[in-house]
């Protein structure tokens, strides 16, 4: 663009209003708008209060399923609980694929997680503990990785194998056997959790001032206290949990179009599933992932898509929106 | 404040059109409120815009 065509349209649209004027006041109208929502938020607070649920805490889990999170501790030594065999950001290993696009594996290990030192080693460490609980971390910090993992896998093993036919743990019933220091230690980590001490040693770590609870949230979702109480919140994937609020309150109805796929059969296989459904299930929130992508990209695109942009042509729901328009002047379009 | 307040903490209850084992089902406060939006689209559409008449 040349200087004088562009000093021809800048002078263009700068051309003095010349069409009606109508008097506003902005100021009078934000007073307005802001002195009735202060009403409404003080009158709604006051009449039907907020959620406001307790934040869970190791001490409460520890206090209400204490076999669980014992359990967990041991499973968290052995290497074979949720965090420890998640895969990337956490730990090696290949994760949710699209097809075979191992997108989870690409991403890499970004936010590396060692579920035996972060979660029952160095928070036991960070304190002062019983004489047995002392002796247990000696040998188990002099152990070779091999020693380490066998203790850990066997008791892990032995400890699962009280499950009754609910899943419920029975651990005055584990088969003896040698596993060095693991009962020591989880027992260490449970006492741990009872006494509040636990909380505070998790987040602890790192900086003064803690900000990522990527660890803490881990750990409680290896275990079942975090994931009873969703389903008792009815904040479970499979029951719209994404949609719901904590309590009878309404929660986030935007998010139904994504909710909605993490409902349907195919995407919620039985433990036991195989085949299709159970590739589907595993792998579900990057299929679901994928699956909003292509319809926002379709969205995006509509004026170019033969048919859909023909819906207002069939459901001529702008007509209603300018109906003074179209009383105007009929169905032409211009 | 609390005095006025109205318990909403427990969990809220579930419709279920098709019935109890279908995979649909939305809690009522979700439903009120879709309702409650689709009333004032409905709204908005048929009622007449307060100011005057569209100038076009």
């Amino acid at each position: 663009m040349s200087r004088e065509s562009r000093k021809a349209r800048n002078a263009f649209y700068a051309r003095p209003w010349t069409g009606p004027n109508r008097h506003y006041d902005i100021l009078k109208e934000g007073a307005i708008a802001l002195g009735v929502v202060t009403i409404l938020v003080v009158a709604l607070s006051a009449l039907f209060s907020s959620p406001d649920d307790p934040a869970l805490t190791f001490k409460g889990w520890a206090a209400d399923a204490p076999d669980n999170f014992y359990s967990v501790m041991v499973s968290e030594l052995a290497g074979t609980s949720g965090t420890a065999t998640y895969g990337p950001p956490y730990n090696e290993g290949d994760g949710v694929s699209l097809g075979p696009l191992t997108l989870q594996k690409w991403g890499g290990v970004t936010h590396p997680v060692d579920s035996a030192n972060d979660f029952v080693i160095t928070p036991l460490s960070s304190q002062v503990e019983p004489n047995d609980v002392s002796a247990a971390l000696k040998t188990w910090n002099a152990a070779s990785a091999d020693q380490q993992l066998k203790w850990a896998g066997d008791y892990d093993a032995a400890v699962q194998a009280t499950a009754d036919d609910n899943g419920d743990l029975h651990l005055d019933a584990v088969a003896t056997g040698d596993y060095g220091p693991v009962p020591d230690l989880a027992k260490g980590a449970l006492a741990m959790g009872t006494s509040g001490a636990y909380d505070n040693a998790l987040t602890g770590q790192g900086q003064f001032f803690q900000t990522d609870q990527t660890k803490q949230l881990l750990l409680m979702g290896d275990g079942s206290y975090m994931d009873d109480r969703a389903t008792e919140l009815n904040l479970q994937g499979n029951t719209w949990g994404m949609m719901n609020e904590a309590g009878s309150w309404p929660g986030q109805q935007w998010l139904a179009f994504t909710s909605v796929w993490y409902q349907l059969p195919w995407f919620n296989a039985a433990d036991d599933a195989t085949g299709i459904t159970r590739t589907l299930t595993d792998n579900a929130d990057v299929i679901i992932a994928a699956i909003l992508v292509l319809l926002l990209v379709t969205f995006t695109f509509t004026p170019f898509i033969p048919g859909l942009r023909d819906l207002p042509r069939w459901i001529p729901l702008h007509r209603l929106v300018w109906k003074d328009y179209y009383k105007k002047h009929g169905r032409q379009t211009s | 404040m609390e005095l006025f307040a109205i318990s909403l903490s427990d969990p809220a209850s579930y419709w279920r059109p098709f019935g109890p084992d279908s995979w649909f089902f939305v809690s009522y406060p979700n439903l009120i409120m879709i309702v409650i939006m689709l009333v004032l689209f409905v709204l908005a559409l048929v009622l007449p815009f307060p100011g005057g008449k569209d100038e076009s």
